[in-house]
């Protein structure tokens, strides 16, 4: 008796639950072909509790930080919640899902996409910010379809860490500049001066696709069309790029194996890597391994002919949830954060990239050189494509540099499957 | 009466011993010492299980730069306790650290509690409806975790319960893991107890909290400890309930300041995880002598 | 005699008895779970997605489609068979040592303390540490493993830059981690084995292992399909070890079923993933039959 009234009721309610669901569906027609910028903010002070979330260290720094703020909004408070790197996303993503979102929040330039496309964030007012302040890599992270959603925050992004004292063994008192002259360096560097691995490069899968597409885009190719509409991995660039890329294992001249953690910054300081790519966090890193300034330099990626080639730029963007309460307050604050002066001032916190171009003119980040070359290099690089489904092709990159460079699979088809997997999971807009 | 019985003889519930000292009072008398042979096997297996954990432990006062190292160093070449510190002063450690038990004991308490509850109406009663509720433990325990994550954030934040300690253990406070164990546990216990304390006059609730209850204390060590261990460690869902800090428990918080978008603080991280599991180290050294109580019968009638 | 059987005042008592007890698990069943498991199946038969959150009554229904989909992925296939293969070799493996072990600790009368929490200690130790330590005993050159074979004149090869020996890798540092778990159920287990019993078959001649074989084991059964049911489960949804050592690679190699599942969750594709996961869902339901039919009572 039990089992078959279970079971009928079982059906009966998946088949009421498939009805409903039936009864509900997508609209044709695609979304409001673009909301179009925001309404522009008055210019009193701001009121109000403006509830901000930051993660890591940013945030962490952030909530003494916002007391100037204050002082200029004297009718304003600013609540930071700082939040773990660590599932932030899934945090996010959450709180849009059930509405309940703080005014503010630091988002990955990766992550934009997708939060825009859900409808759980603002677009950016009109006339709140010139983009043409910002450099123009990371104001693109914040361009979804058309529409401008929050404004770059803070930068990073990818250049070449050498070891200037194994270079002058080999032969080089200065950088590579072209890909050519990037190959000889690194034979060099294991024949002249020791190196077990002229250069570490990622072979593939956990994000190689910030290291491999910087060559694609120095070659010319292009992820995605003008438009942003179609992706364009399967070019013959691309090709050239890979092949290029691939080269430097097939050659002996980087592991095969992906690293541990540590392993990078130890090997760099024992002469086992004679040169790497990666962004400002390893200049810690490096550091905190024993290398000390006068043994490595930093440089702008070569190019395929000339210096700089174009790189990778991450960071975080600011933006304002569209289940906030405190709408123009939180745009204001958000306005603050890229003035030049607490962009700089900010860096002196924490060490991280302002965005704003103005913000490098002057001080620390004018006259260091490290960080000037960083700035370069900021000046071209690119970010990848502000679309929802951005995580997921990738992934999908990642896969398929791994299956080439491990001789999986040869460049052409890795290349166009790269292209059938991305046209398959579409943009998502 | 014959020794070759293989079933327990009817006992008498009153000559029940049960007995929270070391074994060695117990079964050590009726055995003859351990051979050499087995303690340095277990010696050496111990050895190989406890290394990574003395190895978190030494490279929580080694300085980032070591603490990264490749190949990695065993004795600290710097000794140095400012991972420590920066856990101790950068975090509001008291209140993640109370936070953290409060949602813990909550879970366990109530795991403890009705996962006997129902683990032994399984077990040892009849009634209508008994198999549907088994397969819905069992269909429970199966279901992965991570697709009903979602709704049940909605699901909660609908309640009212985001930012609240409740919202973090109210959701887990009986899970199947707990019903299911003690429900295997309490069917080796000789249903001559029950009968016989019914005999008596007991009423049913009275048969599980005096009979039933007392015997279990293996089994109620063995949830408590382990679904403390579990929501001690839980990291997702309260990272995601919570929305001011001052609702963060320690794993949250610990990753917080560890994990950066780019690169992780090693001896920071370590530091934090050594501090996390003391608690559970705490709580597993206090319940483990209850999983050794025995149950000494008498003699076989 | 007017009343049948099931009017039977010690039965009713009993049964009422019985809901008492189970109202607690049965209430927090239908409130937080319950919803949640209808709402993710019904997710499953939509395209929904991770944008589609706040309206989430406007996606498309499809059917079985999310599930015929994932049958025709060559990598969700993949992952199944890595998923299958980590089973069928780690819950004997585990479920073995960690019952010896328990066995041992048992009979052990000095440091039993010592050995109980020593063989708990890598469950609670943080994944990091362990990676970081396992990592180092796997490593081509200078790892504690290949160092040990070259004594013996064996050159060994990259454990976890392989793809055929990288699983089997993992799942032998799963097993190491795992056990104290077991084998603390198992330990829980063993004391509800009257020592008279063991004590009168002594008498009768047994040996140990014979001790072992007829009485240890039968009591054992239901702490042993317990413990064979739960390590199903949760090797069935094998997931942070291969996250830590190898993040599913090399080429996949040790990506499992959750793991691809968690992808698609991050990717945002809500129904795909919902739709693997109750995939996943049948073949738990599947195995525990299995051990049920194993290891299960007579009754």
């Amino acid at each position: 008796m039990k089992r078959t009234t279970m079971l009928t009721r079982t059906v009966a309610g998946l088949a009421v639950a498939g009805l409903v669901l039936s009864g509900c569906g997508r609209e044709e027609g695609g979304d409001d072909g673009g909301p179009g910028q925001g309404e522009a903010v008055d210019e009193d002070t701001a009121t109000g509790t403006i509830e901000v979330w930051a993660m890591g260290a940013e945030g962490d720094i952030l909530g003494d930080f916002v007391k100037d703020f204050e002082e200029e909004h004297p009718d304003a408070t600013v609540d930071v919640t700082a939040v773990p790197w660590e599932a932030a996303h899934g945090k996010i993503q959450n709180a849009i899902a059930s509405g309940e979102t703080p005014d503010v929040s630091l988002i990955g330039t990766t992550w934009m996409g997708e939060f825009a496309k859900s409808g759980g964030l603002d677009p950016t007012p009109e006339g709140l910010v010139d983009e043409a302040a910002f450099f123009e890599g990371p104001w693109g992270s914040t361009v979804v379809g058309d529409t401008s959603y929050g404004v770059p925050w803070y930068v990073e992004t990818r250049v070449l860490y050498y070891r200037t004292d194994l270079a002058e063994k080999a032969g080089w008192s200065e950088a590579p500049q072209t890909w050519d002259e990037l190959k000889q360096f690194a034979g060099d560097m294991q024949d002249k001066a020791g190196a077990e691995f002229g250069i570490n490069l990622p072979p593939g899968g956990g994000g190689s696709w910030q290291t491999m597409l910087p060559f694609a885009w120095s070659n010319g190719a292009d992820v995605v069309n003008e438009g942003g509409t179609e992706y364009t991995l399967g070019s013959p660039e691309m090709e050239e790029s890979l092949e290029f890329y691939k080269s430097f294992f097939d050659d002996g001249h980087s592991p095969t194996r992906a690293l541990d953690a540590g392993e990078l910054e130890s090997g760099f300081a024992e002469g086992t890597f004679g040169s790497f790519i990666s962004g400002p966090w390893h200049i810690g890193l490096v550091e905190d391994a024993g290398v000390t300034a006068d043994q490595y330099a930093v440089a702008p990626l070569p190019g395929k002919d000339s210096a700089p080639g174009t790189s990778f730029v991450g960071g975080g963007n600011l933006a304002v949830f569209k289940d906030s309460d405190n709408r123009e307050s939180a745009w204001k604050f958000v306005q603050w954060m890229t003035d030049p002066a607490v962009q700089q001032a900010f860096y002196e916190e924490v060490n991280a990239l302002p965005a704003v171009k103005e913000a490098w003119e002057t001080g620390a980040l004018a006259e260091d050189e490290q960080l000037q070359v960083f700035g370069e290099q900021l000046g071209s690089a690119l970010a990848p494509p502000a679309v929802p489904t951005w995580e997921q092709v990738a992934a999908q990159i990642d896969s398929e540099i791994e299956k080439a460079v491990k001789g999986a699979a040869p460049v052409d088809e890795a290349v166009s499957t790269m292209q059938t997997q991305a046209e398959g999971i579409g943009t998502g807009l | 009466m014959s020794h070759k019985t293989t079933e327990p003889a009817p006992l008498d519930p009153v000559d029940i011993e049960t007995q929270e000292t070391e074994p060695a009072a117990g079964r050590a008398s009726s055995y003859a010492s351990a051979p050499g042979w087995l303690y340095a096997v277990l010696g050496g297996g111990l050895f190989l299980m406890i290394v990574p954990f003395i190895w978190m432990v030494l490279t929580s006062v080694k300085p980032e730069g070591e603490a990264r190292r490749v190949p990695p160093t065993w004795w600290p070449e710097t000794f140095t306790l400012e991972n420590y510190e920066t856990l101790f002063v950068k975090l509001d450690f008291p209140t993640y650290f109370i936070n953290s038990v409060i949602v813990a004991s909550a879970v366990t308490i109530g795991n403890v509690l009705f996962g006997a509850m129902l683990g032994y109406a399984l077990a040892k009663l009849q009634f209508p409806g008994k198999r549907v509720v088994f397969a819905l433990v069992l269909a429970t325990l199966m279901i992965p975790g991570v697709v009903t994550f979602v709704p049940l954030f909605i699901l909660v934040t609908n309640m009212g319960l985001t930012n609240t300690l409740t919202g973090m253990w109210l959701p887990f406070l009986s899970a199947p893991f707990g019903v299911f164990l003690m429900r295997q546990y309490i069917i080796g216990l000789p249903d001559e107890l029950i009968q016989a304390a019914r005999v008596d006059g007991a009423g049913e609730l009275r048969i599980f909290f005096s009979v039933i209850m007392p015997l279990c204390g293996p089994a109620l060590a063995t949830v408590g400890i382990l679904t403390f261990l579990g929501s001690w460690n839980n990291f997702l869902w309260p990272l995601v309930v919570a929305t001011s800090e001052d609702k963060y428990t320690l794993p949250v918080a610990l990753a917080l300041y560890a994990i950066g978008q780019n690169a992780t603080q090693y001896g920071l991280l370590l530091a934090g995880a050594v501090v996390v599991v003391i608690p559970i180290i705490a709580v597993f050294l206090a319940l483990q002598r209850y999983i050794m109580q025995g149950i000494a019968m008498t003699g076989i009638k | 005699m007017s009343t049948t059987r099931h009017v039977d005042p010690t039965r009713r008592q009993q049964a009422v008895a019985a809901w008492v007890l189970a109202l607690p698990f049965v209430a927090l069943f239908l409130v937080f779970t319950a919803g949640p498991v209808l709402a993710s199946l019904g997710m499953s038969f939509t395209d929904i997605r991770s944008t589609d959150m706040r309206s989430p009554f406007a996606v498309g229904f499809v059917g079985l489609e999310n599930y015929t989909q994932l049958l025709g992925d060559d990598l969700f296939r993949k992952v199944a068979l890595n998923t299958a293969f980590y089973v069928v070799l780690g819950v004997p493996l585990t479920m073995g040592v960690a019952l010896a072990v328990a066995v041992g600790v048992n009979r052990v009368t000095r440091f039993a303390g010592f050995f109980r929490v020593g063989y708990y200690l890598p469950v609670v130790t943080s994944i990091v540490a362990v990676a970081v330590v396992w990592k180092f005993l796997y490593r081509e050159r200078g790892g504690l493993f290949n160092t040990v074979l070259s004594w013996v004149g064996v050159e060994g090869p990259g454990w976890l830059d392989s793809t055929t020996l990288a699983l089997p890798a993992v799942v032998v540092m799963s097993a190491w981690r795992n056990l104290g778990f077991l084998m603390v159920i198992f330990l829980a287990g063993l004391q509800t084995i009257p020592t008279e019993m063991k004590e009168a078959a002594e008498i009768d001649g047994a040996t140990a292992w014979q001790k072992f074989r007829y009485i240890t084991l039968p009591m054992l059964r239901p702490t042993l399909l317990f413990g064979a049911v739960i390590t199903g489960i949760g090797y069935l949804q094998f997931f942070e070890e291969a996250f830590v050592m190898t993040s599913g690679g090399p080429l996949d190699a040790t990506r499992s079923v959750t793991f691809f599942t968690y992808d698609q969750f991050t990717f945002g594709n809500y129904g795909y993933a919902a739709a693997a996961s109750y995939l996943l869902f049948l073949a738990v339901v599947l195995l525990t039959v299995i051990q049920f039919k194993v290891f299960g009572e007579k009754d």
